[in-house]
């Protein structure tokens, strides 16, 4: 056995051992997975786990390093640079992967990918 | 600034090309002559294809500390980076077929599936999926 598989024991022994709680938020996060377009708050996802809200939301960002709220935002961005990528409108994006407003959209996207929709679209063709 | 080239050494570029684009799947990205037999040697995941170049350098073979380091690294089992994958469990079966050593076999850690093997270059390669 490797040095690196001995830690990799050790640590899953420390931090892991937990296998309800794993369960718990691996169920959360496919759930979000596959409902991301829907109007997702904490109340459901606690009521489909049957946790409370605020031990989801403590266990969800001691797993994830992120709050059930902020890895909604990520996946929805994620999903609608694919739609982008693919040539989907800005506005059609924005209603696709679950957002009302395309302004708010572009802001939100802007901040997180660092260009607004648009130049991440134009740069996304050229590349091909 | 931007990142959009990781490297990785490897001891044999003509080798790692190989095994990067027909085991792991990659494709070369831009192969230009540097010196002495040398290329600036990069390869791209076929999905992200505008996406962070892997950059195959030559191991510094006249730079002692750094073969120690890589040699070093490679008996521990680390690895010296990692890939994402969807699926850990198909891609080791994949890899498995075509004759890919791995020292550890997916194995789940909390909220991820990793497995790494032997990228046959003087590195251990770590794939990733997220649970």
């Amino acid at each position: 056995m490797t040095f690196y598989q001995r830690e990799i024991n050790r640590i899953r022994s420390i931090c892991y051992s937990n296998e309800g709680q794993i369960e718990t938020v691996i169920g959360i996060k496919n759930f979000i997975d596959n409902n991301f377009e829907k109007e997702l708050n904490l109340d459901l996802l606690s009521h489909i786990r049957y946790t409370s809200k605020f031990h989801l939301l403590r266990l969800f960002k001691k797993y994830y390093g992120l709050t059930p709220y902020q890895y909604l935002t990520c996946r929805r961005i994620e999903e609608s640079k694919n739609n982008l990528k693919k040539g989907m409108s800005v506005s059609e994006t924005c209603f696709m992967v679950g957002y009302g407003s395309p302004c708010s959209f572009s802001t939100l996207f802007k901040s997180k990918i660092g260009v607004t929709p648009i130049e991440f679209q134009k740069r996304a063709i050229f590349a091909k | 600034m931007k990142v959009r080239v990781i490297g990785i050494p490897v001891q044999n570029q003509d080798k790692a090309l190989k095994f990067y684009t027909e085991k792991l799947g990659f494709i070369k990205k831009f192969d230009v002559p540097i010196s002495e037999g040398y290329r600036w040697l990069t390869v791209v995941a076929r999905e992200e294809q505008d996406g962070t170049e892997v950059l195959l350098e030559p191991s510094p073979d006249n730079f002692e500390p750094s073969k120690t380091y890589q040699k070093a690294l490679f008996d521990a089992g680390i690895p010296y980076t990692q890939f994402s994958v969807d699926d850990v469990q198909q891609e080791y079966d994949r890899l498995l077929n075509l004759g890919v050593e791995f020292s550890i076999k997916p194995t789940e850690m909390g909220t991820v599936k990793l497995a790494v093997f032997n990228d046959t270059c003087g590195n251990n390669i770590q794939i990733v999926q997220m649970l």
